[in-house]
């Protein structure tokens, strides 16, 4: 099991790996933290003549608070998201969904941009940066540009970013006062990808109504996908009266997940129900109790 | 394709090779560099048995080509302890609770508890459990394992307080 | 209970000594395949079939062989000629078997057959060759299926008009049928087990050395068994045996897939001939998972008789196994072994088997920890279901028919014979460590408040130290060197069991020197004398009876060697750590090294006719077969509204006679055990209908990890065997009874629900798949 041969190169700076890339398009292809782009090299599954490895580009790490967006260069290591302290407090859906990758060997490696940028349809980052309504800065020689998450997946494995573009920081807007996130998945193991998983992330008003609400799945389809019709239907509705289970069922009724060996996709759906009624409940409490002073005081 | 010159220290001795790009960290750790202490049991990330030391953090070396660590510092299972000198808390604690039998998953078990103990020097079986999911052990259903490292953070306290 | 008379100074055997293999292995300084590097050597890959049944029409090398770093390509027309035909070949009578070779020639017959061997420079270019080797497939029907297998229109093999591989029933039985029309009650189910990978975490592999001058072919292995290793590269390469030397070093574990060398290995071993330089390979994982031979694939139908107090009265039992293109074992044995040894623990009388094997077009099945446990699975889910159909708990179903000690000696109805087992007592051992009753409690307050516990029980006896052909007999040569130090030589295969400190135990209590200054060698053929490997939980039985009978051997001459220098009678004289001393008399004695310098260099001082040196050679033949007895229990919660099951506690009671070292028995069994929850919840190596296999990367074919295997706790009796030590084997055990525990847990706890749980993998999705059924019949 070894890759086929490759040329390399690792540029420090941006502008260099975007020559590299524009020079090289679809032979090129940008190596992250290399825990997804190396065992598919390594079994032979895909094959590039040029590696660019972006692991020295120290423009593209960290974790920046610039106004109300959490910005995080595409080369931030899950490790180091999962630990740092702006992101608990900004983005804490983040940092709690980053738990769920794989385990802490592949989190010292694995990037943020690198897992975004690869899309797999049973990943947390793609479905996080869906559910906070994040976008990714992406670069090419022709210049930059930003694109809404929702946009950037297009498919399972494939994003609408060109070969020659290279991403550069993924930003996460800070959810305000009386937000209330949840994340959970469905696994076969500790730190596999999902058979199913869902992040949501809410806003209350002051009278316990659903101010902002976005509701993800993610395996259940060739991509994270948004609940939008469960979202409109709870949007403005007292959280009291809302009844989760039917709303959820609904929700995931139309849902076609696919089947593979890990489970069917009549499961998939099957569990997608519960799943999506568990992240709401939860999201809600958590958003009230964000609201309640007594209870930040304590935080 | 062109080999590269790298120059990467383990076990802090300095090695010196031409390697194609391609050549994974973890082969030239035991081809170029013979120290055949760090094991192969999947190449695709999985298993954990190919765990090292990168610059002080537990990485998969199958998951890294060996050019992308050149300037880097490693260590592998036979840097842990100096050579003659007595084992690590972690090695003491598999020699005691028989956390290896063919010893092929070892490697990575001992350097993934060493980086685990050092962020968690007081863990519950429960994070030992979830801190080790990332190594695949065949033999031993895991239950010395878990107990060695129950151990070495206990030697490391007794250590620590003597 | 009686207890083993133990050597007077015995102070290792028994104890929880740690491990003499350790230090190398946790300092990165253990010798494996893949580390050895021999001059000159060169590297093997496979190109292996993708499709699962095809005509190979044309191979095309051109492009692979101008890959600089090539030095040859050959496929089965160019490279079988070498050896003999058929590599192995076990058919009999009306049970067909094919011609073994180690290429594909002609045709291919499973996904992964390997067709050519491309050997170069290193294995990164080997595989950039592999993949230009251009073959043309004409595709065919592939068998598929163990239950379509028979009906398919397709052949899995040329030359085979059947994909039928054996089949066989015991004789109609009057007496079974009366037994049957009697029982109150007679309750028939069917059990599958999904085909399975062994997994050694280190995959297969050697470096085959042809030496032109000595003629004489070198193979370091991956293996179980070196000796009949050189018997079978001798053999299949026309070689002297004396000309062949098998060594293994560290192997990183077997479980079955490593007993016998393959046709890949053979490949390779050829190959070095034609070139006469090393040649090394190493299997990938994928490979491994596609093409190393796998396991269980089989289910089994019983229909049983009980009385009104669920007492059995008859048992009929029919056996389906699919063996895959290649068997790595005659067709039969799985099937055979599993329908012989089903009446296990319990009592009854009349007994009746059909079996059948299946040719596929997938690989070949192998041994794998417990190749007979179908019938542990079948026989222990069906006493939980006869348990519940007439309302009996499934602890006093067991109770009311276990084997007890008054029944003893005892025969089974398929002829074997028990003695010195304890099942009862290993039953209510475990039943109480685990707190039956007050789980029972437990459990009702949980269903209560909508939580689904279970408990499984799983009862069984397990046969081991089989004892047929080369691994009924072991030897041990016991060589006191002149400066006192032990070498002991053994032809066992340890790969993980350990031995490097057992076997030593028990020499060291036996010559009474500190466990430090004894030493195995064992994995060499040049060093070692022949003998039978390390597979079928032989070791500890034969292994450690021989080294302790040929241990004695050599302590009666050095007693006899020293009494002569002390002026006493060997019989008064005593050894401990390392010192003879007169009994009674402390200041008589003489240092255990003295009397081996002695034994070598002083000829003058030894008693008359006393042949100088000190050495052992025993060899002992070990009885059919030694019965070691187990339950396991374990309790669960599953979870209803997503069918995720989570172990919650695990006992086992076990009695595998005197133990050597309980650690070691402890480790024995607790990665049994976790093999047993890998097949009850996660493995599974599937297929697709045309023959494509589906798990081969780690990513896919799931083996259990720390968070799946829940702390086990073990309760140990212990009731000597009459071999020379009194052990009995603990190799199998824990894969052997863990599935049916865990499948009679999450049954138990389904129980309310209606579900009846036949199956494995107990995955999420057939769990609430299973719920569901249940809900909507
Ligand atoms: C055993 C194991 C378990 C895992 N479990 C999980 C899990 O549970 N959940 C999960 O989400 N992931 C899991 N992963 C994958 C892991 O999270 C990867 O790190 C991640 O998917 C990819 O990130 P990377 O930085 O390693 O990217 P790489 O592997 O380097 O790259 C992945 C892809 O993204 C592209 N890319 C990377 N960076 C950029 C960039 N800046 N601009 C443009 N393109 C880029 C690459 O070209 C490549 O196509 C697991 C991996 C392993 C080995
Ligand atoms: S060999 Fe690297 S993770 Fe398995
Ligand atoms: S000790 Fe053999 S795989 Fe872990």
């Amino acid at each position: 099991m070894k890759a086929a041969p490759f040329d390399y190169a690792a540029p420090t700076e941006v502008d260099e790996a975007l020559a590299l890339l524009d020079e090289f398009a679809e032979d090129a292809k940008v190596l992250a933290g290399g825990q997804s782009l190396v065992p598919l090299l390594a079994l032979r599954m895909s094959r590039f003549d040029q590696l660019v490895d972006v692991n020295r580009i120290e423009a593209l790490r960290g974790i920046e608070l610039v106004g109300e967006t959490l910005v995080i260069g595409a080369m931030t290591r899950q490790a180091t998201i999962e630990r740092d302290e702006e992101v608990r407090r900004h983005a804490p859906l983040l940092a709690e969904a980053t738990r769920y990758i794989g385990h802490f060997q592949i989190r010292n490696r694995g990037t943020i941009g690198g897992s975004i940028a690869h899309a797999d349809p049973t990943a947390e980052y793609p479905a996080i940066a869906l559910t906070l309504g994040a976008e990714v800065e992406v670069a090419s020689v022709r210049g930059r540009r930003r694109i809404d998450a929702g946009e950037l997946l297009e498919s399972a494995y494939t994003t609408t970013l060109e070969p020659e573009e290279l991403l550069l920081s993924v930003r996460v807007p800070v959810w305000g006062a009386r937000s209330g996130f949840a994340v959970h998945e469905i696994a076969r193991r500790t730190g596999d990808f999902a058979l199913v998983g869902g992040a949501a992330a809410v806003t209350l008003d002051e009278a316990d109504a659903v101010a902002r609400a976005h509701v993800v799945l993610f395996g259940v389809a060739d991509r994270a996908i948004r609940l939008s019709s469960l979202e409109a239907a709870i949007a403005g509705q007292p959280v009291d009266q809302l009844d989760l289970a039917e709303l959820a069922r609904e929700a995931t009724a139309e849902l076609r997940p696919p089947s593979d060996v890990q489970a069917t996709g009549a499961y998939r759906r099957r569990v997608a129900a519960p799943l999506t009624e568990r992240l709401l409940r939860t999201a809600f409490v958590r958003a009230r109790r964000a609201g309640d002073p007594t209870e930040e005081a304590a935080r | 394709m062109s080999k590269q010159l790298i120059s990467v220290r383990i076990n802090d001795e300095l090695f010196e090779g031409e390697v194609e790009p391609r050549k994974t960290l973890a082969d030239f750790i035991r081809e170029d560099c013979t120290l055949t202490g760090t094991h192969l049991a999947c190449e695709h990330g999985v298993c954990g048995a190919c765990t090292i030391l990168l610059d002080g953090e537990a990485v998969r070396s199958c998951l890294m080509f060996a050019v992308q660590a050149d300037g880097a510092s490693l260590t592998t299972l036979e840097g842990l302890a100096p050579e003659g000198g007595p084992m690590t808390p972690v090695q003491q604690g598999f020699m005691e609770h028989h956390g290896l039998q063919c010893g092929f998953c070892t490697p990575g078990f001992v350097i993934s508890a060493h980086a685990f103990l050092r962020d968690h020097p007081d863990p519950t079986e429960e994070e030992i459990r979830e801190g080790l999911s990332g190594n695949l052990c065949r033999c031993t259903g895991y239950q010395g394992i878990v107990r060695a490292v129950q151990r070495a953070a206990e030697i490391t306290r007794e250590d620590v307080t003597a | 209970m009686s207890t083993v008379e133990k050597p007077s100074a015995a102070r290792f055997v028994g104890a929880r000594v740690q491990r003499r293999e350790d230090p190398r292995l946790l300092s990165g300084h253990g010798q494996y395949i893949d580390d050895v590097r021999l001059p000159g050597m060169l590297h093997a890959t496979f190109v292996r079939s993708p499709l699962a049944r095809a005509r190979i029409v044309a191979i095309d090398l051109e492009h692979a062989l101008a890959v600089p770093g090539v030095v040859a390509i050959w496929d089965g027309s160019a490279l079988n000629g070498d050896a003999a035909t058929p590599l192995w070949d076990w058919a009999g009578e009306g049970t067909p078997f094919p011609e073994v070779r180690a290429l594909a020639e002609g045709d291919v017959r499973f996904a992964g057959d390997p067709v050519a061997i491309v050997i170069a420079r290193d294995r990164y270019v080997a595989e950039d060759a592999a993949e230009l080797v251009d073959v043309e497939y004409e595709p065919l029907q592939a068998v598929v299926g163990r239950e379509l297998a028979e009906a398919s229109t397709g052949r899995a093999h040329d030359g085979i008009d059947t994909n039928v591989a054996w089949s066989a029933a015991s004789p109609t039985d009057p007496a079974l049928e009366a037994a049957f029309a009697a029982s109150a009650h007679v309750i028939t189910e069917t059990f599958r087990q999904q085909r399975h990978v062994n997994v050694p975490m280190e995959p297969r592999g050697l470096v085959a050395h042809w030496e032109r001058g000595a003629e004489q072919l070198t193979v370091y292995a991956s293996s179980q068994n070196p000796h009949q290793d050189r018997e079978y590269f001798a053999r299949v390469m026309g070689l002297p045996e004396h000309h062949v030397r098998v060594i293994m070093r560290d192997v990183g574990g077997g479980f079955g897939q490593k007993i016998f060398r393959t046709r890949e290995e053979t490949a390779v071993a050829l190959a070095s001939r034609r070139l006469g330089r090393p040649v090394k390979w190493i299997e990938d994982r994928q490979e491994n998972l596609m093409a190393a031979n796998h396991a269980r694939d089989e289910q089994m139908t019983l229909r049983v008789g009980v009385d009104a107090d669920g007492v059995i009265t008859a048992i009929h039992a029919s056996h389906l196994a699919d063996v895959g293109a290649y068997p790595l074992m005659p067709a039969m044995m799985p099937g055979f072994m599993a329908l012989e040894v089903l009446p296990g623990p319990y009592r009854f009388a009349r007994y009746g088997w059909a079996g059948k094997s299946v040719f596929t077009n997938t690989s070949g099945i192998s041994a794998y920890r417990g190749p007979w446990m179908m019938e542990t699975v079948a026989r222990e889910i069906m006493m939980d279901v006869v348990a519940r159909e007439i309302g009996v708990d499934p602890a006093e179903i067991r109770r009311r028919n276990v084997i007890q000690t008054e029944d003893l000696p005892y025969t089974t109805p398929t002829g074997r014979e028990y003695d010195r087992i304890s099942p009862a007592q290993t039953l209510e051992a475990a039943l109480e460590e685990i707190g039956y009753e007050r789980f029972r409690e437990e459990q009702a307050r949980a269903r209560a408040e909508g939580r689904y516990l279970g408990l499984g029980i799983s009862t069984y006896i397990e046969p081991t130290a089989g004892a047929q052909g080369p691994t009924g007999i072991e030897a041990a040569t016991v060589r006191v060197e002149p400066s006192g130090k032990v070498n002991v030589l053994m032809g066992t295969g340890s790969h993980g069991h350990s031995l490097e400190t057992t076997m030593v135990q028990v020499v060291a209590d036996q010559l009474g020197v500190p466990i430090e200054d004894v030493r195995l060698l064992q994995g060499d053929t040049a060093v070692s004398p022949y003998g039978g490997g390390t597979a079928g939980s032989r070791s500890a039985v034969i292994a450690g009876g021989v080294a302790r009978i040929s241990a004695i051997k050599l302590r009666e001459k050095v007693l006899e060697l020293a009494g002569h220098l002390l002026e006493a009678a060997a019989a008064d004289l005593e050894i401990e750590d390392g010192t003879i001393t007169v009994k009674g008399s402390p200041g008589s004695s003489i240092a255990f090294a003295d009397v081996a310098r002695i034994a070598y260099y002083d000829p003058s001082r030894l008693p008359e006719g006393m042949e100088p040196g000190l050495e052992s050679t025993s060899r002992y033949s070990a009885p059919p077969a030694t019965y070691a007895n187990s339950t396991q229990v374990c309790t669960c919660e599953v979870d209803v509204a997503t069918g995720e099951v989570r172990l919650l506690d695990y006992v086992v009671g076990e009695d595998c006679g005197v133990m050597i070292n309980p650690m070691v028995v402890e480790g024995q069994i607790a990665g049994g055990v976790a093999q047993g929850i890998g097949g009850a919840l996660l493995e599974h190596l599937a297929y697709d209908e045309t023959g494509n296999p589906l798990a081969i990367t780690f990513k896919d074919y799931l083996l259990p990890t720390t968070e799946d295997v829940p702390d086990i706790r073990y309760v140990h009796v212990e009731t000597p065997s009459n071999t020379p030590g009194g052990h009995k084997g603990v190799g199998e055990g824990g894969a052997i009874g863990a599935p049916a525990a865990i499948v009679n847990a999450v049954a138990d706890a389904l129980a309310p629900l209606g579900v009846r749980v036949t199956s494995q993998p107990l995955s999420p999705d057939r769990v609430l798949a299973m719920i569901d059924d249940a809900r909507s019949a």
